[in-house]
């Protein structure tokens, strides 16, 4: 069963324009010129129920606007959208019941009180009984490892927990789908991993479906099982994070090192040498041109080995790699993939 | 209801965060009232008068202090949407399951409580060591079920200049306008009763003076028929406003933009 139907969907914002100066600000003031901006371009695209869905892309590309057309918030230019079985922008309320929201740049919160008196209000907005909010507080404390957290106020909060206890609220009411807009953004690579690993359980254990828009591919490999990129308001490619990673992951790093040591132009075939040290040596190679038992038989005839690491590089180039091929002609943009 | 009445009381907790604050801001009033207290003695001494149409220097600053206890004390509704609308944070409130101007009219009143009390508490003080006891204590009980009034009355006009965030990037001019309006025609800084008899009509047939002019003039000079005028007159304003505010809200939904994504 589809959680997300979306077709279509087409969002136009009108944003002025001035010239730079006196003259311009006149200008603008009496004769007012506007650019038409598409933040989102006849997307379309379907999400099944419990399914953790990655909605990837770069600064203005499109992520949040979506995001708040199918929360209710923004009524589209044109296009259609179902979530749950609501048309968010016309039955809002009664989906809000139903969804969990996370605008991971904007507190959700109540700043100068603990975390615990918003938790005690959603359970009312939610319409929750009293003693139900309490079971379900202790419950997501225990998930979200908050406890110790809920009564301080939450200015004091760092900004990897306060995040936790964000998400903890927005799960308050058992929603069935949550929609994560950059939930991990500024947060350290600690705080990033803790945050990743509650979304997943809370996702496996209640079957709540996630879509998630970020820029950080990290959190898309960690969480996600399918993604959709998106780039000038339209999808340039959606496929399982698998496929994306056999795909488009056909470079690989080597890392060894050797017992004794190494010649500074240590160069072998197939293989381009990103770093050399006195023992070690880091390479990149493609794994269509050169197999990998070739690059090990050469890296082995090159010395004694005593330690090697093969792994994929960061995802984050990958999708460079895609936006960049995107960005080249954004009026025609190519699907990559389906 | 009960959300609304929870939204209400968190909003009230809230503002106890910084009691310091809260005390600091209400210290205003105090100065305020020792300026009108010297520019209407000696306005009233030089008119070789001990009362101008129906009010003597107690009386007048005793109103005085109701309303500018109405005033300090409202919350700065139009901000807050429009601060929410920049920098994005409606996204939140438009996302939960409750009716925005519910919320915002549950907040107001949240923000507002603690606020109006300290500054009837100190206003109120600083006016009986200046001149005397209030002229009625009947004017306590009608008088604070008025604010209420004045309050819903002041949420309406504030709402919409809020809303209009949605449409236009800066509200400021409205709010400016709208600032002296209350002043002028709401009767804050003169009583109404001193304006010319055709400036006084206009004023009264006007919402302002239902927001400040009414509850200060009935706490001076209580009475039930004029406690059941004040409040009709407010319903009145409040039922019109309000679907006007109901309606703008609508309209407005369709043409929100929200910065930052």
């Amino acid at each position: 069963m589809s959680a997300i139907t979306v077709s279509h969907l087409q969002k136009n914002f009108q944003s002025k324009r001035k010239t730079a100066g006196l003259t311009g600000s006149f200008q603008s003031l009496f004769k007012p010129e506007y650019n038409p901006i598409a933040a989102v371009r006849n997307l379309s695209f379907e999400m099944e129920s419990g399914e953790l869905l990655g909605f990837i892309g770069p600064n203005g590309a499109g992520k949040s606007t979506t995001i708040k057309i199918l929360t209710g918030i923004l009524h589209p230019s044109s296009g259609e959208a179902k979530v749950l079985g609501y048309t968010p922008w016309k039955e809002r309320q009664k989906l809000a019941f139903q969804i969990g929201t996370v605008f991971g740049q904007r507190p959700q919160l109540w700043y100068h009180l603990p975390a615990i008196d918003t938790f005690t209000l959603f359970g009312k907005i939610y319409e929750l009984e009293d003693a139900e909010t309490k079971k379900r507080i202790s419950f997501l404390a225990e998930a979200f490892e908050i406890g110790d957290l809920l009564e301080t106020p939450v200015r004091k909060l760092s900004l990897g927990q306060r995040m936790r206890c964000e998400v903890a609220a927005s799960l308050l009411h058992k929603p069935k789908l949550l929609l994560l807009d950059e939930p991990s953004i500024g947060l350290d690579v600690v705080a990033k991993q803790h945050i990743r690993d509650a979304i997943r359980t809370m996702s496996e254990q209640e079957k709540v479906g996630v879509l998630l828009t970020s820029h950080d591919a990290g959190d898309l490999e960690a969480l996600c099982h399918r993604v959709i990129i998106i780039n000038h308001g339209q999808i340039v490619y959606q496929d399982k994070v698998s496929n994306l990673k056999r795909k488009f992951l056909t470079r690989k790093l080597v890392e060894v090192r050797y017992a004794e040591e190494i010649r500074k132009d240590f160069a072998l075939k197939g293989m381009e040498t990103l770093k050399t040290g006195r023992y070690g040596v880091k390479l990149t190679f493609d794994t269509r041109a050169t197999p990998a038992d070739a690059v090990l038989a050469r890296l082995s005839e090159a010395g004694t080995l005593v330690d090697i690491t093969i792994s994929d590089p960061p995802l984050e180039e990958v999708i460079a790699n895609i936006y960049q091929e995107s960005a080249s002609e954004p009026s025609e943009l190519p699907c990559l993939e389906k | 209801m009960k959300k609304y009445f929870a939204i209400f009381r968190v909003t009230l907790i809230n503002s106890l965060a910084y009691p310091g604050e809260l005390i600091g801001r209400s210290l205003m009033i105090l100065p305020f009232m020792w300026i009108f207290h010297q520019l209407w003695s000696v306005t009233f001494a030089a008119a070789g008068a001990q009362e101008i149409n129906g009010l003597t220097v107690r009386s007048t600053l005793w109103y005085l202090m109701l309303a500018e206890t109405i005033e300090l004390s409202r919350p700065r509704l139009g901000n807050t949407i429009s601060e929410a609308v920049k920098d994005g944070s409606i996204a939140y409130i438009l996302s939960k399951p409750y009716d925005f101007l519910l919320y915002h009219y549950s907040t107001s009143l949240g923000e507002t409580i603690f606020r109006a009390a300290m500054n009837i508490l100190l206003g109120g003080a600083m006016v009986w060591w200046l001149v005397g006891a209030p002229p009625n204590p009947f004017g306590w009980p009608l008088a604070l079920l008025t604010i209420l009034g004045a309050w819903t009355l002041n949420f309406c006009i504030a709402a919409m200049i809020g809303l209009s965030a949605f449409i236009v990037e800066d509200i400021s001019a409205f709010q400016w306008i709208y600032q002296k309006f209350a002043f002028i025609l709401g009767g804050l800084l003169i009583p109404l009763d001193f304006y010319p008899a055709w400036l006084q009509t206009i004023a009264k047939a006007l919402p302002f003076s239902a927001m400040v002019y009414s509850p200060a003039r009935l706490f001076v000079e209580p009475s039930l028929p004029a406690f059941a005028t004040t409040l009709a007159m407010q319903l009145a304003w409040i039922a019109a406003l309000g679907l006007l505010l109901v309606y703008f809200y609508r309209r407005s939904l369709a043409h929100l933009t929200v910065n930052g994504g």
